[in-house]
């Protein structure tokens, strides 16, 4: 008894330890002074708020809950609200850092976003702030190429080419990545530079499934510092999907024309067979009267 | 063999006098027709309030979705294909002793067909969407398949019991000269200017001929498609590939006891003890033994083989028949209402008119609730468990408007029974006299 008491106050005292632990590694979460101080370098513009609610619905809610609603999940250190003081008094470098880099239980989402998908998601965590003045770096000096994009299937070598341009010429050195959207996300096929002709390939797997005609649509970014530009196209290059009926060979139940043939066959053959002998014998019934005439 | 026929040797005009008696409107028929009108009316009563408030009035639910009357529908259909069994199987035999009994056996089979059509309407909440099963109908389904073969058989069971019936129409228009005016005339144009040509009786013998066959593939197929409406199913109880048989050995136990109550009621009722003899009672004892057998065999069978297989959902379905929910009104339709019965009648004794009849009835009764047994508990016992929903929707029992209806069923059956045994002779008189000249010739 007197044991098990020293036990308990042993273990309080470790769990009182761990939680105050626990609050100053929060406050603690060092981001390099670089790193704080990048910015992002896109106008945090309503679509980019809009591409950043989609990411943070799918993969942030589940722990930090609705910006603004304080019903993250309860866990030590706490993810916290978005929308809340926490979050919002860091500078866009810190959470762009955090939020890519990770920590303990809060993922590292390096690997599942580009920079300026993650730069989204800090848009759409800035919306929640009303005082918010997004700060743009410098770019007195800075001119930034408008790009345009052309995508290309070649089927010898199941590759997607994209050329990327401004104003006519090409433009060499620019990361490019290129994605199949699907209904409800995106599938990366690949990332590469251009060229010096401005030519980035791709490679495409050949037996990614398309639809009917093996028609995907592809959505390319093309990224170089400041400048950078998105196309979408539908394109032949996957493997046609046959599509089946999800009930094919017990559809015996289902519309009138799936019935199948034999059925069908049988029962008219013998519907119809047995009324035309009933209607033989019910015409023949006039005979019966005629045969009155002869006696 | 010859006893069973009318044993003395009676004139043509004795017999013309015997079995034309009953047809009249006597007092007596119009009480019996007021008896039943009124009850058929209360009964309507309570149809009136399921048009009106729908399905809802009955017991019915989420899970039993077919109750007394597709039990009841399954059980009139069933006492049906008597006809077929006595008129054809036995009739092209040549067994002599059942052709005065022959049209009672299509009486009952045409009462109990046409009304058979008509109660599964009851089963519908909205019967005014009725045309629809016949616009939309799918060729693959059992019920198209069922309404198809339901409306054949009544047709042919219709002509079956009017073609033989021509010669005795045509004695009717002939003899009965005090009946009203428009029945005269009803027989006038019915019997088809029938006068006992040798030519005219070929024609009619063809023509039944072609009949007795046709509705040997009918009537199986009238009970079987019945039984595939549960058979092609996936549920425990019902998806069983004997059901066809099953039910077509169960119909014959149950239209043999419906004939016999029939027989029973005519010969005492219209003082036919000469023509529907106790030899008649004694041989279809008999031939109910027969079928009871063959029944008992099947249901055997339906027990056995799933029970055998401990743990499924079929063998759960037997057990509970066996000592569970069910055991009570199982043991009581199968041995009260078939086994005992069906011993009993081995004896001669039992196989006398009247105590063949009592045994009859509870054969009859037994008949009904074992399709009660056949439709219901295999709903409550569906292979995802009853969760979350209304207490009473574990269990099943009628409504007063449910019973009402299904009794107003019957008083159909027995009012068309009635009244075309008030319009026709019930016991074909140019075949009892056939018989006898035959006899007499030898
Ligand atoms: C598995 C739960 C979980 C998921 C999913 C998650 N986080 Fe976190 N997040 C946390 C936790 C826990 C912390 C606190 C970490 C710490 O302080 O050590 C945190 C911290 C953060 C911080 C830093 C907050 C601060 O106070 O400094 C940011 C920014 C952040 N998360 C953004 C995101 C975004 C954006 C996503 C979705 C892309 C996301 N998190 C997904 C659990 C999660």
């Amino acid at each position: 008894m007197k044991n098990n008491k020293g036990y308990h106050i042993i273990i309080l005292f470790c769990l009182c330890f761990l939680a105050v632990a626990n609050v100053n590694a929060q406050s603690d979460w060092q981001v390099p002074a670089e790193e704080n101080e990048k910015l992002s370098p896109f106008l945090f513009d309503d679509d980019m708020v809009l591409e950043g609610r989609v990411a943070y619905e799918n993969l942030c809610t589940s722990c930090h809950g609705t910006p603004g609603q304080d019903d993250f999940t309860p866990m030590s250190p706490p993810p916290g609200d978005p929308a809340g003081e926490q979050f919002q008094v860091q500078s866009d470098g810190s959470m762009f850092y955090k939020i890519k880099m990770g920590r303990g239980t809060m993922p590292k989402f390096e690997d599942a976003f580009e920079d300026d998908e993650l730069w989204n998601i800090v848009a759409y965590i800035r919306s929640f702030n009303e005082d918010y003045k997004q700060e743009l770096p410098n770019m007195e000096g800075v001119v930034i190429p408008e790009y345009a994009m052309s995508l290309s299937f070649d089927e010898n070598v199941d590759k997607l080419v994209v050329k990327v341009f401004a104003e006519e010429l090409p433009q060499p050195e620019v990361s490019v990545s290129a994605y199949v959207m699907g209904t409800f996300g995106k599938h990366l096929l690949g990332k590469a530079q251009t060229n010096e002709l401005g030519i980035a390939y791709v490679d495409v797997d050949p037996t990614l499934p398309g639809d009917e005609e093996g028609k995907v649509n592809v959505m390319v970014k093309a990224t170089k510092e400041f400048a950078r530009a998105k196309i979408e196209k539908h394109m032949v290059m996957a493997k046609p999907t046959e599509r089946h009926s999800a009930i094919e060979g017990r559809h015996i139940w289902s519309t009138d024309r799936m019935a199948p043939i034999w059925l069908k066959i049988t029962f008219f053959v013998s519907v119809f067979g047995v009324w035309f002998a009933l209607l033989f014998i019910v015409f023949g019934l006039r005979n019966i009267k005629k045969a009155r005439e002869e006696a | 063999m010859n006893e069973t026929i009318a044993k003395g040797h009676f004139s043509e005009e004795q017999i013309d006098k015997d079995l034309l008696k009953n047809v009249n409107w006597g007092g007596k028929f119009k009480l019996w027709m007021g008896f039943l009108t009124v009850s058929l009316i209360i009964c309507l009563y309570y149809y009136y309030q399921q048009l009106q408030n729908g399905l809802g009035v009955t017991g019915l639910h989420d899970y039993v979705s077919w109750g007394i009357y597709i039990s009841n529908f399954v059980f009139f259909v069933a006492t049906s294909l008597i006809g077929m069994l006595v008129s054809s199987v036995l009739g092209m035999m040549k067994v002599e002793w059942v052709r005065p009994v022959a049209r009672i056996a299509e009486l009952v089979a045409l009462a109990f067909a046409m009304v058979a059509g008509l109660i599964i309407i009851t089963d519908m909440g909205r019967p005014d969407r009725l045309l629809n099963v016949f616009i939309h109908g799918r060729v693959q389904s059992p019920i198209v398949w069922d309404i198809a073969v339901v409306v054949t058989y009544v047709v042919i069971s219709g002509l079956l019991l009017y073609i033989p019936m021509l010669p005795d129409i045509a004695l009717c228009r002939d003899k009965l000269n005090n009946v009203p005016k428009w029945q005269q005339k009803m027989y006038k144009s019915l019997s088809l200017g029938w006068n006992n040509t040798a030519k005219q009786f070929r024609l009619m013998n063809r023509y039944t001929r072609m009949l007795l066959i046709l509705i040997i593939p009918i009537a199986l197929s009238i009970h079987t498609v019945t039984s595939w409406l549960f058979a092609m199913t996936l549920r425990s109880g019902w998806d069983s590939p004997i059901f066809g048989p099953y039910f077509v050995s169960g119909a014959f136990v149950a239209g043999c006891a419906a004939v016999i109550i029939a027989m029973f009621f005519f010969r005492n009722n219209y003082k036919l003890k000469e023509y529907i003899t106790a030899d008649h009672f004694d041989r279809m004892g008999k031939l109910l033994v027969l079928v009871a057998l063959v029944y008992v065999y099947f249901n055997i069978n339906e027990i056995i083989v799933p029970g055998y297989k401990a743990n499924t959902a079929d063998a759960k379905h037997v057990h509970e028949m066996l000592y569970g929910h069910d055991s009570v009104m199982f043991w009581l339709v199968q041995l009260g209402g078939l086994v005992i019965p069906f011993l009993l009648i081995l004896f001669k004794p039992m196989r006398k008119p009247l105590p063949l009849t009592i045994i009859a009835v509870v054969i009859l009764a037994g008949a009904w609730f074992k399709r009660v047994l056949i439709v219901v508990p295999t709903q409550l016992a569906p292979y995802y468990p009853i969760q979350n929903v209304p207490e009473g929707w574990t269990g099943y029992s009628p409504t007063t408007p449910e019973v009402a209806i299904t009794v107003a069923s019957f008083i159909l059956v027995v009012m068309i029974i009635t009244v075309l045994a008030k319009l026709f002779p019930v016991v074909p008189i140019w075949e009892v006299k056939e018989d006898m000249n035959h006899k007499n010739n030898k």
